[in-house]
């Protein structure tokens, strides 16, 4: 690749990203402007917070806190840059070799490009003037022989960066098929996001069960004796940061201010080579995808297809089932929809997320009570359950035709009653609901002993809250509608209305969730003046919301339909392609 | 007379562009219509705002003898007109039969018609061995076919179909041709766009030319014989004849 195109593709990367910015509009050009400032801020107060942590503040400190503050700088960028990783795969805009490779420029070329442009990241710009910083400021305070970081720093990033591309090159082998490619990104964004979620997982479920001596005396001994500490720290603590490659910057540069050179030049070296292995084993899988010999052994499709044609008289699917006490047309539209629902990634991982945020959240709240709640507490402590069940699901149900993309342009041709599909669309998510609602529950039920009146009075509050915030939906999801990226959770290239929007139904949330606290606290009340007891109360006045909520649902349906109807074609614009 | 399709004073805009431009069609029940213009003309613009996909700036729209500008008629309407839009309406994560029973449901057609008439479709498309296939992973070609199929599960008595022969085999290009020749001999309405003149003027009774929004021609396939070939009236309408390729000589060089 000459010069010439090079500048041609430096050029080409500008003008997309100038395209998007300038279409967006005026708020998003504020806010995209503001976010750009505050960047540059942010950048320029990690290079002067290193240097001033190298010069001042890292000198000072024990060896083995030194190691851990540099293995938690290396935590927090891998992870940011993960995270980058995985938005960069699910942009459509980025340059990528199918769309190069007709012209006349070479392999190589592209690669490389495609590699260099790959650094240009938050994280990086973050991690690598942070870093340099501390490597002036250690050179400052602790003389010449800390220039050896500066090599170490770079031959660590191009380690990862390399590794990543070959990951990221891998990635995208698999998932030139469209449906491997939706299971590809939502598997890698939820590993990305358990590994987010794992410390805090750890500390809340299995630290608190150690005992508390343990923590006592490594606290008692940091200040007192530094020189002993090496030895505080696990063994396999300190293996590790021989053995694992991304460890041997902290292992290096804890080293070279203890004086001994060895470690890190034997580190930037080590990550040199495995870097270099990296990039040409990810310029390797390139070579075979643009060769086209990752295809999976063909021929069983053909079998398989073959033996269902010879079988003769078609088979009933799914779609045929009846439905019972709806109309046929609402039958239809419930059947495809809650066939889309089971196939489409994005919602399983709406329901993993749900139940990660519940452990955790659970688990933090849980671990932190002394003793098992009283039977008036445990009320509470069952209706908070059942609101948290739509917690996941609170984007997906906001968004309700978002996720349709191209198919609600088959719901605006269909000669069907709007409210009939708003309807459908609800109860499309009933099963969804009412699994997660009823697995929370018996969880809840198991752990803290509800009495029967009690689960019932959540069952109760469960589909009055499903009605509830279907209302809420229905409406939101026909007013500020926004199109979904093919498999992945995120809004594609949202206007500014559509963030604030995302935001309020947040904020909204625990409004909607509020009427079904009003049984329990009422009887609450209701026990302590010395009336009823709590659980008759409680499921009573459930039974009373539910009748409300199901006489609001129902006179909601038709003019939220006509609302629909009136607006379908606005939303039509929005979540298919026409919009761009 | 009763027309199938009427427009007057049809106008879309898109910002400054004017997409279609006080249109006034006129199209006939039972007649095969065509509906031609060059790229970016109005074609899809024009389909999508009779269909219901899109809404007019101005204009009043009658089909089959309903003012769509009401809701309420229009949703009527839909009941009794098939569509292929220019970019489908498939469901992503079914199957093509699973896609083909929803919309015939959806008509209230009863099970064992949907049923019959699916497989039947299924076989003339040629798309019954793809049974494991999403639509999502369907090529562009099995695409349109399984939309086609979808207009015509209903039976309607007027199809919309944007480029119907765009993207598909020779084969199902030929079935397709004669079912549609059935449907206009059974007294149904098609309206379609394309850019192959030669399927059109083999087709349709009727052809219609657009071009920059406006209608430049309208007439009879025989008016049209009667004055040449039709792609010689369609370059007269749109004023084509002078792109002729004197320029380009470095293409010789
Ligand atoms: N969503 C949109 N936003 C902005 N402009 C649009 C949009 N859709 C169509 N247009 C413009 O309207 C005009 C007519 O487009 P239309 O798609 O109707 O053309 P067409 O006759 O179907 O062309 P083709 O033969 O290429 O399919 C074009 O100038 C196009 O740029
Ligand atoms: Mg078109």
């Amino acid at each position: 690749m000459n010069w010439n195109q090079l500048k041609t593709i430096l050029w080409l990367r500008w003008r997309l990203s100038r395209n998007q910015f300038t279409r967006g509009g005026a708020l998003n050009a504020v806010l995209k402007t503001l976010g750009l400032i505050g960047g540059i801020m942010l950048v320029v107060a990690a290079g002067i917070g290193g240097v001033a942590a190298g010069a001042f503040g890292l000198p000072q400190a024990p060896p083995n806190i030194t190691i851990m503050i540099w293995d938690v700088m290396i935590g927090i960028f891998l992870f940011a840059w993960l995270i980058g990783v995985l938005v960069e795969i699910q942009r459509s805009e980025a340059i990528d070799l199918a769309r190069l490779l007709h012209l006349p420029v070479s392999l190589q070329g592209v690669f490389v490009m495609n590699y260099l442009a790959a650094h240009v990241t938050f994280s990086l710009m973050l991690f690598l003037p942070a870093t340099l910083g501390i490597c002036l400021g250690l050179l400052c305070s602790k003389g010449l022989v800390m220039i050896l970081l500066v090599p170490l720093v770079f031959s660590f990033i191009f380690m990862i960066t390399a590794w990543t591309y070959c990951l990221r090159g891998w990635l995208v082998t698999m998932m030139v098929n469209p449906r491997k490619r939706r299971n590809v990104i939502v598997i890698a964004t939820l590993v990305v996001v358990l590994l987010g979620q794992a410390p805090n997982l750890y500390i809340n479920v299995f630290m608190r069960h150690r005992p508390k001596a343990h923590q006592t005396t490594n606290n008692n001994s940091t200040p007192a004796q530094p020189a002993g500490n090496r030895e505080m720290l696990p063994p396999g603590y300190v293996a590790a940061h021989k053995y694992v490659p991304f460890l041997w910057l902290p292992k290096g540069a804890t080293a070279l201010m203890a004086g001994d050179a060895w470690p890190a030049v034997w580190g930037s070296l080590g990550a040199f080579l495995l870097g270099a292995a990296g990039l040409a084993r990810a310029y390797q899988t390139t070579l075979r995808f643009y060769r086209g010999q990752t295809e999976a052994t063909p021929g069983k499709p053909q079998v398989i297809a073959a033996t269902s044609a010879s079988a003769g008289a078609p088979r009933k699917n799914y779609l045929e089932k009846k439905v019972p006490f709806v109309t046929e047309e609402v039958a239809g539209l419930f059947l495809a929809f809650t066939r889309s629902l089971s196939r489409a990634p994005e919602i399983k991982m709406a329901l993993v997320t749900n139940v990660i945020v519940i452990v955790v959240v659970g688990g933090m709240v849980f671990s932190n009570t002394k003793n098992a709640p009283g039977p008036t507490i445990s009320l509470f402590i069952a209706t908070t359950a059942i609101a948290g069940t739509f917690f996941g699901l609170i984007q997906v149900l906001f968004n309700q035709f978002g996720y349709d993309r191209e198919g609600f342009r088959a719901l605006v041709l269909l000669p069907a009653a709007r409210r009939d599909v708003l309807f459908a669309k609800n109860l499309s998510f009933a099963p969804l609901v009412g699994i997660l609602g009823l697995v929370l529950l018996a969880l809840i039920t198991i752990l803290f002993h509800l009495s029967p009146l009690v689960l019932i009075a959540c069952c109760l509050q469960l589909v009055a809250m499903f009605l509830l915030i279907s209302i809420a939906t229905n409406f939101f999801s026909i007013l500020t509608p926004y199109r979904i990226a093919s498999g992945s959770m995120k809004a594609a290239k949202p206007p500014a209305k559509v963030i604030l929007m995302i935001i309020l139904t947040q904020v909204l949330f625990p409004v909607l969730a509020l009427p079904i606290f009003i049984p329990p606290t009422l009887g609450f009340v209701s026990e302590k003046l010395g009336w009823l007891s709590a659980p008759i109360v409680d499921v009573l006045l459930s039974l009373l919301l539910l009748a409300l909520a199901a006489t609001l649902y129902r006179l909601s349906l038709g003019s939220l339909g006509r609302f629909l109807e009136k607006r379908e074609k606005d939303i039509l614009l929005i979540v298919s392609h026409e919009a761009e | 007379m009763s027309f199938a399709i009427e427009t007057k004073g049809l106008t879309r805009r898109f910002g400054n562009v004017c997409a279609v431009d006080t249109l006034d069609l006129q199209v006939e029940r039972g007649r095969f219509y065509g509906f031609l213009g060059p790229n970016g003309a109005g074609k899809s613009t024009t389909i999508k705002m009779l269909t219901g996909l899109l809404a007019p700036t101005s204009g009043t729209m009658t089909i089959l003898g309903e003012n769509v500008n009401d809701p309420a008629k229009a949703r009527e309407v839909k009941r009794h007109i098939g569509v292929v839009p220019e970019n489908l309406a498939l469901f992503d994560n079914l199957t093509a039969r699973e896609y083909l029973t929803f919309i015939g449901r959806m008509y209230l057609l009863p099970l064992p018609t949907v049923r019959e008439r699916c497989q039947e479709l299924l076989t003339m498309m040629n798309l019954e061995n793809e049974e494991k296939k999403l639509t999502m992973e369907y090529s562009h070609g099995m695409k349109k076919k399984l939309a086609l199929a979808a207009a015509l599960i209903p039976n309607p008595e007027l199809l919309f179909l944007d480029e119907p022969f765009e993207g598909v085999d020779a084969v199902a290009s030929r079935v397709l041709r004669d079912i549609l020749k059935r449907v206009v001999d059974r007294g149904a309405t098609v309206f379609l766009t394309s850019h192959v003149l030669e399927i059109v003027e083999k087709l349709c009774t009727d052809v219609g030319v657009i071009a920059k929004g406006k209608l430049v021609y309208q007439g009879s396939m025989q008016e049209v014989r009667a004055s040449g070939t039709l792609e010689e009236t369609f370059i007269k309408a749109v004023g084509g004849e002078d792109h002729a390729p004197q320029k380009l000589s470095w293409l010789e060089s």
